[in-house]
């Protein structure tokens, strides 16, 4: 008796001296997991936030997505064509380095430029012709154009350290070699599948941050991330699944913190090649022409799917019907677009005017761990695809296959989403509508190829207008022309969910981000 | 065998192998018990196209207004799901007798196309022996050192989705064991003077392998082979959970299952529990048979 007491005792003891340190370490349970630590290989939602964590940009977005000072501590144009922006001083890298002007020199020559990248960052740093260093605290930007948008667009882009980025490849970012920025957090590992480690910059500029250690874990099935957080084996869980909201709301334990995002759930169809690998006719056999090319085909498509049953009975009431590329309040959304309504009839009398009264046959590819729900949302519009004609088959795979296929073009119709970067509708319009130039870095993301020449003008303009009202007018514009083209099909604006611990809050973010910079010990 | 049962009960039993065969395997009530469940889901599993109040493949009959149903409700136009529905709106009671037709049909054409090349491969070990035997077996050997799911998800994630790669896959892991138990049977049986007869007789090498050998090598393939079924259904619904066997839109009883596991924490049982049931009634009743055939067939375990 007194033996199993005094081991009893013994495991207190050891306990109570556990809790201080264990507190220390923050765990968060992701839903998706980054494909890299290299900041620029892939301009992804969980990519882009792990980022933040070892490097800084030169302007920070806050939780609402305005710019605060980064590394820089003023912007201002000095011309129509020349931004010049002021470095902050004694500023030092992971390894002790000091940050300079040639640091930003060097991130801008290789970021939009990354061997094999899914989803470059040209779309926001190829419209910069040169780099100017001034001194080693002030670097000028030259552009072709007017360029009112440069400090939203370098919001985007994560400063590293040309000592250790000269010829580093994305691998070794991964291995945390060449992973030495600038940011809060210095990179410890990163175990593909597992976790990623990171551990307090004392240095930080910004001032040191309230964990020691942090560790990310990738949990991409909900039910097991919703299991860890309930059996206390983490502190905090993104995309908490629709399903279980009302369930971790109930719970004493935890708090649940809710807001919409900036990402637009949409359809992309491949609206531009004559012939199109995903689809047949009812009997199997490849179609000749392509049916997405025709914009009353892509209507019909639109006026098919249900969306408020969608976000009703898919998304459980978490989400925004959407009928344009970003939520109402944001800088660029236009007031005449509206969701379209469902019209299941007018859909078929359109099919048939498109010469298609019988249908035929399609793929939707979709990811399966990327948006929240995404395989179910799919597995709906198959159903209602399918109700009008169109006989839809659903191809379900893990994002890290998903999009490398998708920007090879293996796909005629895909469902994906978009968070705009830089908070306003340039981003989307940029990335996923403007007609496909490489050299530009405009069209990255536009795996349907679209174009349309009109829309491109207007966007032209509206990103060399220095006033707001008029560059807003422009977008507003350029966003009416490509969804009334039906560029894409717009589904559903996603509304985040992160479920805690009460002895940690966070505040949600527009950009989804799950950052443990924000996360904060509650009282 | 159903049929079988009649003649048993009405008349004085003369002692045919079938008639003594059955009279030893009904000696067991389990056995009958899983017997008599086997053919319930069998029956469930042929004429489900015909007894499933809705075609749960067929995206234009289901709709997702009728998600997450619970068992008894009533959809919107007026259909009632006795087991409730899926979160697309899926009829549970169809997608089950569906997916048991998925399960079994899988299971089923697997095993014998195991059973013939596993059966072929191991008999021809065994009466070629020398470097024919050594190849084939340690092939063998190499494969059964590797756990049976990994080489399902590799082959899987080679092939892709679908029914046909389902079943290459299964096959692929399975054949081994039969290649294994033939040939230890067959090692035994070639040595017996009704071989050695044969070959005095200079009967052919086919010949001698497959009429001869073949038949005296079939019982414990039969015990195996009913042991495996269950296995590959097992396998066929693990792998479907984990999401690499069949296209969404065609759930089978593990897909089912998956499904569901998402909605367990909110009190939504039924999405797993019920295909659950019925994939442990179809195992479980397997096994109860091939537990009495082992005893039947293996005159070791007589007393």
């Amino acid at each position: 008796m007194s033996n199993r007491r005094a081991i009893a005792a013994a495991t207190a003891l050891v306990l109570s001296a556990a809790a201080p340190a264990a507190a220390q370490t923050l765990t968060v349970g992701l839903g998706s997991e980054p494909s890299a630590l290299d900041p620029h290989y892939h301009n992804l939602g969980p990519n882009n936030a792990m980022a933040r964590h070892l490097f800084d940009t030169l302007i920070l977005q806050d939780e609402r997505q305005r710019l605060t000072p980064g590394l820089a501590l003023s912007w201002k144009p000095l011309d129509d064509t020349t931004w010049e922006f002021k470095l902050r001083p004694n500023v030092k890298f992971h390894d002790g380095t000091a940050f300079a002007a040639s640091d930003v020199a060097f991130t801008l020559k290789r970021a939009p430029d990354v061997p094999r990248s899914p989803a470059s960052f040209g779309i926001y740093i190829k419209p910069i012709t040169g780099v100017e260093i001034v001194d080693p605290l002030t670097i000028r930007f030259k552009t072709a154009a007017p360029y009112p948008l440069l400090p939203n667009d370098i919001s985007t882009v994560a400063i590293v350290s040309q000592k250790h980025g000269e010829n580093a490849t994305t691998e070794d970012y991964n291995s945390c070699k060449a992973a030495v920025g600038t940011g809060p957090y210095k990179c410890v590992e990163r175990v593909a599948g597992d976790r990623v480690v990171m551990a307090r910059n004392d240095a930080y500029w910004g001032g040191a941050q309230p964990w020691q250690r942090v560790v990310f874990k990738p949990i991409k099935s909900a039910p097991t991330r919703v299991a860890a957080l309930l059996a206390g084996d983490v502190d905090l869980i993104d995309d908490a699944p629709t399903a279980d909201i009302e369930r971790l709301k109930k719970d004493a334990r935890l708090s649940v913190v809710q807001g919409v995002s900036n990402r637009v759930i949409y359809l992309h169809l491949d609206s531009d090649r004559a012939e199109s690998p995903g689809i047949a006719d009812k009997q199997g056999n490849p179609l000749k022409a392509n049916p997405f090319k025709d914009p009353k085909v892509r209507k019909a498509l639109s006026k098919a799917i249900n969306r408020p049953a969608i976000v009703d009975r898919v998304m459980e009431g978490v989400a925004i019907p959407a009928g344009q590329l970003l939520p109402d309040g944001f800088f660029g959304v236009s007031s005449k677009l509206r969701v379209e309504p469902f019209d299941p009839e007018g859909a078929r009398k359109l099919l048939a005017e498109a010469g298609y009264p019988n249908g035929f046959r399609v793929t939707l590819a979709t990811p399966n761990d990327r948006y929240i729900n995404d395989e179910k949302i799919a597995q709906a519009i198959a159903q209602m695809l399918t109700r009008i004609g169109i006989e839809t088959k659903v191809d379900a795979m893990p994002g890290a296959v998903y999009f490398g296929r998708a920007s090879k073009l293996e796909f005629s119709l895909m469902l994906v989403g978009w968070g705009s970067g830089t908070g306003e509708a340039s981003s989307p319009l940029k990335s996923l509508l403007a007609s496909f130039d490489q050299a530009k870095g405009m069209g990255a993301a536009n795996r349907g190829r679209y174009s349309n020449p009109q829309m491109d003008r207007l966007l032209e303009r509206a990103l060399a207008t220095v006033d707001d009202k008029g560059r807003e007018a422009l977008l507003q514009q350029a966003t009416e022309v490509a969804i009334g083209d039906l560029g894409i099909v717009p589904l559903h604006f996603q509304v985040n969910t992160w479920a805690m611990k009460k002895a940690v809050k966070y505040d949600a973010r527009t950009d989804e981000a799950t950052l443990a910079t924000g996360i904060k010990r509650a009282n | 065998m159903t049929a079988i049962a009649e003649p048993v009960a009405a008349r004085p039993p003369a002692e045919t192998p079938l008639r003594r065969f059955w009279s030893e395997f009904a000696a067991n009530r389990l056995a009958l018990f899983g017997l008599a469940g086997f053919v319930a889901v069998a029956t469930i599993a042929l004429a489900a196209p015909w007894i499933s109040p809705q075609n749960p493949y067929d995206l234009a009959k289901i709709d997702i207004l009728d998600g997450r149903l619970a068992p008894g409700a009533v959809g919107m136009d007026g259909v009632r799901f006795w087991l409730g529905t899926d979160d697309q709106g899926r009829d549970m009671l169809s997608a089950i007798f569906y997916g048991l037709r998925i399960s079994l049909g899988v299971g089923a054409s697997s095993t014998v196309l195991a059973v013939t090349i596993g059966g072929v491969l191991g008999l021809l070990a065994a009466y070629a022996g020398g470097r024919v035997e050594t190849l084939i077996m340690r092939v063998v050997d190499i494969q059964l050192s590797f756990p049976a799911i990994l080489i399902a998800l590799v082959l899987l994630a080679v092939l892709g989705q679908g029914l046909g790669k389902i079943v290459v896959a299964l096959v692929a892991v399975q054949w081994a064991y039969y290649a294994r138990t033939i040939r230890g049977t067959a090692l035994v049986e070639r040595r017996k003077e009704y071989i050695e007869a044969a070959e005095c007789l200079a009967l052919s090498r086919n010949r001698i392998l497959f009429r001869h050998l073949l038949p005296n090598c079939l019982p414990p393939l039969i015990v195996v082979a009913t042991v495996q079924v269950a296995h590959a259904i097992a396998l066929e619904a693990t792998l479907s959970f984990l999401g690499l066997g069949l296209p969404i839109t065609e759930p089978s009883l593990g897909l089912l299952i998956a499904n569901g596991y998402e909605y367990m924490l909110s009190g939504k049982y039924w999405i797993s529990f019920f295909p659950g049931l019925a994939l442990l009634a179809a195992i479980v009743s397997i096994n109860l048979m091939a537990d009495q055939l082992r005893d039947v067939l293996n005159p070791r375990l007589k007393a």
